[in-house]
């Protein structure tokens, strides 16, 4: 009885010591990862191509929303990776990282229609006979903005929205500390699998809610629009800003996929797999499970918040359905049609599924005539990816970036 | 009253013996008393009404109202009386007292109309009300109660007084004396008989007796330097206290006692007024933009005497301290207003009461609304581990299955009784067509069926709406179920919700017996608890996971045709209740009846909880409802009712 009753003992250091002392030496970094060169390669020429083809900079065969869906695309890329990695690699199935890039697109867009506001009202009142004092200014920004919600007065969240610097902190700040708050509470009190999931698909749901509200500071429904035109280059045209976002937004990408192939890679990225696999062995082991989740948490959190930042400015408008949780779980879907546990795979099933999506259902695809019946893409490609999306589940766990394994194997 | 006293034994009579009485028509009876009907005074306009009550002939009320408003004309030729209704021109359209038919139209000179004086037209009006207060019909009694509470008025005490000693109706009777209460109570002469009345209405929560003590207890405000004992004071307002230092001294700005405090721009308004060579009092304008630069520049032009002083904080609190503020009520009578505020305080305590219980029926129905939507999913998510995404289709393919069964069945009791099991077969094979296809495949990989089920979600609702259109279709719910039951002005539920409210329990007490009497349901909770056990005792797990499946889903079929009765059926509306349902379901505690239920009673009360402190903010509620659900799940994360042993492991 003694014996089984015996608490366990917790691994001391030493013996982890010795353990890690026998693991063999790593492998070099590029070598863990063969397909960051590659990604980043083709990220490279795919940007500078695009880029030629542009309206604003290149030979005009792209349009200026088309160049803007490209960059969007790149960010929704970059969204998927931190999704890839928190629940591909991590096992954490959070379908709240939407709310996250929505908070990031709030905080840059506040510091945007403030910044713009201003200049426009700075301009009408130049007119003036007296000088505007600080005071006056700010009182028909918040006038200008807040309109639209019946109120005259700048809400206390919009303190810094002057100021650049600070919205840019802003952007890494809000969604670092919710997701940080978020998840020590959620993962201190053991809630994993489904649990966490609703859980976080909750958390979505009450901030969406809650920015849905007028008095919520962000004028409710109506959201932050006129977000395309950045202040202090109002001079600089859509065609050539659509450009400069789409390198913005390819640098992030490039620079995110480096970032998360090097915290998957090594001893951290063994032990957040191993997370995945079997937490309570982990555990049991003497790692604390619970802080490497965090990290993981708290981490991608920050990049979709800084992804949310890249995309709202391209988007032009920001509202709070963008944040309902319906679209958590569209990024969900992305990760797991393009396979999960790889970055690549990631970043193929964001950029094919929307641009498939925006494709089809804005009318761009041609509609089949099958005898009396005319299908309408729009109307059935949802049907078509919901059936496609049970299909992969089912067949293709590995979603389609299992296909390159079967090409990397076949030529060992 | 004099006429009153007069008829009093005549009318008695007529009332009792009103079915013997064969009727007169209207113009036999005028024509009896045709000198007086066509001068009438107000001498002698009482025989005429004695008379027209004698006979009580069809139609004489709305004679009655004819006549006052001077609609009534004699034709000299015949001698008969008419009503006139003006047509194009000059022309006169007469209708027959008796058939009400048209019997030709005149020239305005043809015909003499009768044109009763004021008095005499009071005198009609009181013979009207008492007509019609005391006519043999109880429902126009009772449409003459409710023109009076509608319009009330001094005129109709003596009246309504006279009406009830006869009142052979003891619900009429209870009518008519709460009446005669609110009548007196406002309009009463006498301070005794008014203070009575208002005793009579404390503790009545009906919204007429409310207004009638609040009207009594209106106030308006006041200010003085002293408090003034001539005037019944309501409460002292205290600046700082019950008003703030800035609406006070608006007060004494609006009686024209202080000069206004400045606006917003009152200062820059008063510097453009005095801009002279690009400067301000010497000051230059760039230098402007500064507040302090304004301020002293003002301070100039006030020195100049151009310009009135600034009211600063310092010089309102100096102000202030000069005066009293108050309110006081528009009743003078203290004695008048202590005995309604009092009777208003004794119903402000049923008043709490009752608004409890309206909010805690309104809980109870959204609870039951919550279960319903639920607790099929509590089924397969506690049976099987899966979380069902698709559950929200299953509630919306039952409404849909209603929608159409009243497309093709007319009649909505019927429609809705042959609606409710199909919407359960329907769902039921639908849901077992999907354990068929998809989940039974991802037993192993429960985060997959996640992704899954939500792939089949979004693939049947925009099926649905390809199917159906974007357009939301009504469910509409029988007469019987329509209306509302109410027990006063402040308690009421419409029956729509006492039914959902029923058919949540039918289901409660159905699945309890289903699962703890038949064989079904040991079977199903064996599997619950131990699936590997279960097989190896000769229990189909498969067959258990495919039946159990499809009563989760059977269960939201009906759940979608309750919803859509009182919501509407759109493609949707699945979706919007599949968060709150997975919440219901964590927090209740997985795999228990009990636990959806406490988890259902629990998120309904809340969310009617936190929309009474803040009512006009239904997304606040919902916001801080989430919060505080997320919240509990860090402190009972397995829910309120947790599965214990072996079972709760996974």
């Amino acid at each position: 009885m003694t014996l089984i009753n015996r608490p366990p003992v917790a691994p001391t250091a030493p013996i982890l010591a010795e353990g890690m002392a026998k693991v063999p030496p790593r492998r070099g970094f590029l070598r863990e990862n063969p397909s960051l060169p590659w990604f980043l390669g083709l990220l490279t020429i795919f940007t500078l191509m695009v880029s030629v083809l542009s309206e604003g900079l290149g030979v005009g065969a792209l349009s200026t929303s088309m160049v803007k869906i490209i960059g969007m695309t790149l960010c929704l890329c970059l969204i998927a990776i931190a999704m890839d990695v928190v629940w591909g690699y991590c096992g954490i199935l959070s379908l709240g990282h939407f709310a996250f890039f929505g908070l990031g697109g709030y905080a840059i867009g506040m510091w945007q229609m403030y910044a713009r506001t201003e200049i426009v009202i700075r301009d009408s009142m130049a007119g003036g006979v007296l000088p505007p004092t600080p005071a006056e200014v700010s009182d028909a920004v918040a006038a200008q903005i807040f309109g639209v919600v019946g109120s005259l007065d700048l809400p206390l969240i919009w303190s810094f929205a002057h100021s650049l610097p600070a919205q840019l902190a802003l952007v890494v700040l809000v969604p670092g500390l919710l997701a940080l708050v978020f998840g020590w509470l959620a993962f201190r009190s053991r809630v994993t699998g489904v649990y966490l999931s609703i859980l976080t698909q909750a958390m979505t749901l009450a901030l969406a809610l809650y920015l849905f509200q007028n008095d919520s500071g962000l004028r409710g429904n109506n959201g932050l629009a006129g977000l395309q035109n950045i202040p202090g280059l109002l001079d600089v045209p859509q065609a050539v800003l659509s450009v400069w976002f789409l390198w913005a937004s390819a640098l992030a990408l490039g620079l995110g996929y480096g970032l998360f192939a090097w915290v998957v890679s090594g001893k951290f990225g063994s032990v957040i797999r191993a997370i995945r696999d079997n937490e309570a062995r982990v555990r049991f082991l003497g790692y604390n499970v619970e802080g490497y989740k965090l990290f993981v948490f708290t981490l991608t959190a920050i990049v979709s918040g800084i992804a949310g930042a890249l995309y709202y400015p391209q988007a032009g408008i920001i509202n709070p359905a963008e944040l309902a949780p319906i679209a958590s779980i569209y990024l969900a879907v992305w990760v797991a049609i393009g396979g999960r546990g790889r970055l690549y795979g990631a970043v193929i099933g964001a950029a094919s599924v929307s641009l498939l999506s925006s494709w089809l259902t804005g009318g761009g695809a041609p509609n089949i005539e099958i005898g009396a019946f005319r299908l309408m893409w729009a109307d059935w490609w949802l049907v078509l990816l919901g059936v496609g999306f049970v299909a992969v589940t089912l067949f293709f766990p590995k979603g389609i970036g299992g296909l390159f394994d079967k090409l990397v194997r076949k030529q060992p | 009253m004099s006429i009153f006293a007069r008829l009093l034994p005549l009318l008695l009579a007529l009332v009792l013996a009103a079915p013997l009485v064969a009727q007169t028509p209207l113009q036999d009876v005028l024509q009896a008393n045709r000198v007086e009907v066509a001068n009438p005074s107000r001498a002698s306009v009482g025989q005429v009404l004695a008379a027209l009550r004698e006979a009580d002939a069809p139609g004489t009320s709305e004679f009655l109202r004819q006549w006052q408003d001077r609609m009534v004309v004699e034709d000299p030729a015949t001698g008969l009386f008419h009503v006139s209704l003006e047509v194009e021109g000059r022309q006169l359209a007469l209708i027959d007292l008796d058939s009400g038919a048209e019997i030709g139209r005149v020239s305005s000179r043809d015909v003499i109309p009768i044109r009763p004086n004021a008095g005499v037209r009071r005198e009609i009006g009181a013979a009207l009300v008492r007509f019609e207060l005391s006519a043999p019909d109880p429902s126009r009694r009772l449409a003459a109660l409710e023109a009076i509470a509608r319009s009330p008025d001094a005129d109709q005490i003596p009246l309504l007084e006279s009406a009830i000693p006869d009142e052979s109706d003891a619900d009429i009777r209870a009518r008519k004396l709460r009446l005669l209460d609110l009548l007196n109570a406002r309009f009463a002469t006498d301070t005794g008989q008014r203070i009575a009345a208002i005793k009579g209405l404390s503790g009545d929560v009906s919204t007429e007796a409310r207004r009638v003590l609040n009207q009594i207890l209106a106030t308006e405000p006041g200010l003085a330097p002293t408090l003034p004992t001539d005037r019944n004071i309501a409460r002292v307002l205290i600046a700082g206290q019950h008003l703030s230092p800035h609406e006070a001294y608006d007060r004494l700005v609006a009686a024209g006692l202080a000069p206004a405090r400045p606006e917003r721009n009152t200062l820059r308004d008063a510097l453009l007024a005095h801009v002279a060579d690009g400067a301000v009092a010497g000051l230059p304008l760039h230098r402007l933009s500064d507040p302090a630069a304004r301020i002293e520049a003002y301070g100039v032009l006030q020195a100049q005497g151009l310009v009135p002083p600034l009211v600063g904080e310092a010089d309102i609190a100096a102000t202030l301290a000069g005066y009293v503020f108050f309110d006081t009520y528009l009743e003078p009578d203290p004695a008048l207003t202590d005995a309604a505020r009092a009777a208003l305080d004794q119903t402000a305590t049923r008043l709490t009461l009752f608004q409890w219980m309206a909010i805690s029926l309104d809980a109870l129905s959204l609870a039951s609304i919550f279960f319903l939507a639920a607790i099929g999913l509590a089924i397969t998510f506690g049976v099987m581990r899966v979380i069902n995404m698709a559950h929200g289709e299953f509630i919306m393919m039952g409404a849909y299955t209603g929608y159409v069964v009243q497309t093709v069945i007319p009649d909505y009791t019927v429609s809705l009784i042959v609606a409710l099991p199909l919407a359960f077969v329907v769902a039921f094979g639908a849901g077992v067509a999907m354990e068929r296809l998809v989940i039974r495949h991802l037993y192993t990989r429960p985060l997959e069926t996640l992704l899954a089920t939500f792939g089949m979600s979004i693939a049947l609702q925009q099926l649905a709406k390809n199917i159906f259109g974007t357009q939301a279709k009504p469910l509409t719910a029988p007469d019987w179920l329509a209306g509302a039951i109410s027990l006063n002005d402040v308690v009421s539920i419409s029956t729509i919700r006492v039914a959902i409210f029923v058919l949540a329990l039918i289901f409660l007490a159905a699945l309890l017996i289903m699962l703890k009497r038949t064989r079904l349901g040991l079977e199903v909770r064996a599997v619950t608890q131990n699936p590997g056990m279960a097989a190896s005792m000769g229990i189909n797990p498969d067959r258990i996971n495919m039946l159990t499946f499809g009563l989760g889903s059977g269960i939201a079929g009906v759940a979608g045709v309750a919803i859509g009765l009182y919501a509407q059926v759109t493609s949707e509306m699945g979706a919007n209740y599949i968060v709150q349902s997975f919440m219901t379901v964590v927090v209740g505690g997985v795999g228990n009846v009990w636990g959806t239920l406490a988890g259902a009673g629990l998120i309904g009360f809340l969310q009617k909880g936190i929309e009474w402190f803040n009512p006009s903010n239904t997304l606040a509620a919902q916001t801080f409802m989430v919060l505080f659900i997320i919240l509990f799940i860090q402190f009972r994360p397995r829910g309120i009712i947790a599965l214990k042993g072996r079972a709760a492991g996974e």
